[in-house]
C-alpha cells in the first residue's frame, strides 16, 4: 500500500545500535523514535559519543540498525540511500582534484550528466557563494581546514539532493565565518526546500537554523527533550541571538544539555 | 683555508691547493681522465702475452666494438634485448595493473588464490628460465616470457597495496552521490592506485633489464648477455670486453633515462 502521504521523509522507529569489539558490545544508540516531515530542519544537538553521527549514518544506509526500522519516504533503508546528499564530518575531498573539480564531481555523474557549460556555471556560482572564489585551482592540501570544510560543502550542495545530511559541518571555520555560512545555509535550504538533518554541539548554531532541536543524552545516546524552535523566517542570523525569544530558548536547552553535557565527560 | 692543511705533521700548502684545484670542476674533470688514461695505458702495454689472452687490451676492444658496428651485429644484438625488456615490461605492467585492480575489487577470490601468489612472488624467476627456453624455444619469446612474469608480479603486488590503501570514505562518499560501480572505480579507486602503480612500475625496471641480460646469459641466440657469454665461451676476451663495454653505456643510459622521467613525473604530479 502507497503511504506517501502519511509517512514521514525520515522516520526512526524503535531505532538502536550497538557496536560489537573484539571483548565487549557498546551500545551507542538506545532504541529511539523520531520522525522528521519533509521541508523539515532538524538539529540534533547533545554532547560527543551520544550517537549523533550514528543517527546519519543510518539514514544515509551506511549502517544497519542493531533494532528497529529506519525508514526514508515510508520504505526501509536497506543498501546506500542515494537520496541523501551527506557532508560527513571529515572532508571526503579527492586529494588530486582542484577545489573546483571536487565540487563539480557530482554533477559528472551519469545519473545527473548535467552538460559541461552548464556544469562549470554552476561550480563558478557556488565557490561565490560558499566564498571561495581565487581557490578553484587549488588542491585541498593546499587549503586550510575551514576552506576544507566549505569546498565540502559545496560539493553536496551542487547537486541539490532533497534531503541534506550533516555532521558538525561549520566546526572548524571562525565565528564569522560560520555565522556567513549559516545564513547561506538557511538561504539555500529555504529556497530548494530540502529536508536537513544537522548535528552539531553548539546549541546557538542549532536554535538559529532548525525547526525543531532535538537533545541527546550522554553515552548510550538516548533523546531528552525535542524543542519546537517558533521563531519566525526568515531570522536574521547575524541579529537572532541577541533576541528574547533566542535567549529564552537558549536557557531552557542549555538546562537540558548542561547535565549531559557534564556527564559526558565525567564517562 | 683548505681543511686538508690541518692535518698535523703535513706539508700544508701543496696539499692544500692540490685539494682546492681537486674540488673545481676542471680540476675534477681532468683528475678523473689522467687517472683513465693510466689505467688504460697500463692495460694496454702491460707485457706479458699469458695475460694480453685474458685481458685483451682497449685498442682492440675498441676496434672490435667498430667492427660490429660496421657488421651491423651491433645494432642487432642491443635491439635484441631492448626489445625482449620492452616488450616483457610492457605486457608484465598491463597484466599487473589489470589483475591487481582485479583482485583488488574481488578480495574474496583474492583470498583464494593468494597463496599461489604469494609463493610464486617469492621465487626468484630467472630459476624458471630454462623451463622457458624447453617450452618457447631459444629465441626472444622464451626472454620476453621471463621478463614480463617478473614484472608482473611486482606490479600486481603494489596495485593489490594501493588497492587496498584506497580510503573507504572517499568510495561511499561518491556512491552516496550516485555514482554507478564503475563510475567510483575510474573517479576515486584508480586515481588514488596511480602512485602505486608508478613505484612498482618503477622498481620493475631494474628487474627487468637484470632478467633479460641475465635470460640472455643463460640461453639465448641475440642479445647483449648473449654475446657477453658467446665470446667468453670461445676465449675471445676481446669480444667478451667489447660486449661488457655495450652494457656499461646501456645500463648508464638506463639510469639517466629513469631519472629524467622520474623528475619529469615528481614536477607534474601535485601531491
Amino acid at each position: 500500500m502507497p503511504r506517501g502521504d502519511l509517512a514521514p521523509k525520515i522516520g526512526l522507529d524503535r531505532v538502536g545500535k550497538r557496536f560489537v569489539t573484539r571483548d565487549r558490545e557498546v551500545e551507542a544508540l538506545q532504541p529511539i523514535d523520531l520522525s522528521i516531515q519533509d521541508h523539515e530542519f532538524v538539529a540534533l544537538v547533545g554532547p560527543s559519543g551520544c550517537g549523533k553521527s550514528t543517527i546519519l549514518n543510518l539514514i544515509a544506509g551506511l549502517l544497519q540498525p542493531s533494532g528497529g526500522v529506519v525508514s526514508y519516504d515510508g520504505v526501509a533503508v536497506s543498501a546506500l540511500n542515494r537520496q541523501v546528499g551527506y557532508m560527513t564530518q571529515k572532508d571526503t575531498l579527492l586529494p588530486w582534484r582542484t577545489a573546483a573539480d571536487n565540487i563539480r564531481i557530482a554533477l559528472e555523474l551519469k545519473c545527473r550528466a548535467v552538460p559541461r557549460a552548464e556544469a562549470n556555471a554552476r561550480v563558478k556560482q557556488i565557490i561565490e557563494l560558499v566564498g571561495l572564489t581565487g581557490f578553484e585551482r587549488h588542491y585541498p592540501a593546499e587549503l586550510s581546514g575551514g576552506m576544507r570544510k566549505r569546498v565540502a560543502l559545496a560539493r553536496t550542495l551542487i547537486y541539490e539532493p532533497e534531503t541534506l545530511l550533516m555532521d558538525e559541518p561549520f566546526g572548524a571555520l571562525d565565528a564569522q565565518l560560520k555565522l556567513l555560512m549559516l545564513d547561506q545555509l538557511q538561504e539555500l535550504t529555504r529556497q530548494r526546500r530540502m529536508t536537513v538533518v544537522f548535528v552539531t554541539h553548539d546549541l546557538g548554531e542549532a536554535i538559529t537554523l532548525a525547526d525543531r532541536v532535538v537533545v541527546f543524552s550522554a553515552r548510550p545516546g538516548r533523546i531528552r527533550v525535542i524543542r519546537n524552535v517558533d521563531l519566525p523566517r526568515p531570522r536574521d542570523v547575524f541579529r537572532i541571538r541577541f533576541s528574547e525569544a533566542f535567549a529564552r530558548l537558549h536557557e531552557a536547552l542549555w538546562d537540558e544539555l548542561k547535565d549531559e553535557v557534564t556527564r559526558g565527560t565525567d564517562v | 683555508m683548505s681543511h686538508s692543511s690541518i692535518i698535523a705533521g703535513t706539508a700544508p700548502t701543496n696539499r692544500a691547493r692540490l685539494a682546492d684545484f681537486l674540488s673545481t670542476t676542471i680540476g675534477r674533470t681532468l683528475a678523473r681522465l689522467v687517472l683513465t688514461l693510466l689505467i688504460l695505458a697500463a692495460w694496454q702495454f702491460q707485457p706479458d702475452q699469458n695475460l694480453r689472452f685474458w685481458m685483451s687490451g682497449p685498442l682492440q676492444i675498441v676496434a672490435r666494438l667498430w667492427s660490429w658496428v660496421l657488421d651491423g651485429s651491433l645494432w642487432g644484438n642491443v635491439g635484441a634485448t631492448v626489445l625482449a625488456m620492452a616488450l616483457g615490461y610492457s605486457i608484465g605492467t598491463a597484466s599487473g595493473v589489470a589483475l591487481g585492480l582485479l583482485f583488488g575489487l574481488m578480495p574474496r577470490v583474492y583470498r583464494v588464490v593468494s597463496p599461489y601468489i604469494t609463493a610464486l612472488y617469492a621465487m626468484p624467476k630467472i630459476a624458471l628460465a630454462p623451463l622457458f627456453v624447453i617450452v618457447l624455444g631459444i629465441g626472444i619469446e622464451s626472454r620476453v616470457a621471463l621478463v614480463a612474469l617478473t614484472v608482473f608480479f611486482l606490479v600486481l603486488n603494489s596495485t593489490l597495496d594501493g588497492v587496498r590503501n584506497v580510503d573507504r570514505d572517499l568510495t561511499r562518499s561518491l556512491a552516496l552521490m550516485g555514482a554507478t560501480r564503475f563510475e567510483v572505480i575510474a573517479k576515486v579507486l584508480v586515481p588514488a592506485t596511480l602512485p602505486w602503480i608508478f613505484t612498482g612500475m618503477r622498481i620493475s625496471v631494474r628487474y627487468a633489464f637484470t632478467n633479460t641480460l641475465l635470460a640472455e646469459l643463460i640461453a639465448a641466440n641475440s642479445g647483449i648477455g648473449f654475446m657477453i657469454e658467446y665470446y667468453s665461451g670461445v676465449f675471445d676476451a676481446t669480444g667478451a670486453y667489447a660486449a661488457i663495454l655495450v652494457l656499461v653505456i646501456m645500463s648508464v643510459g638506463l639510469t639517466e633515462l629513469l631519472t629524467l622521467i622520474e623528475g619529469r613525473m615528481s614536477h607534474g604530479h601535485r601531491h
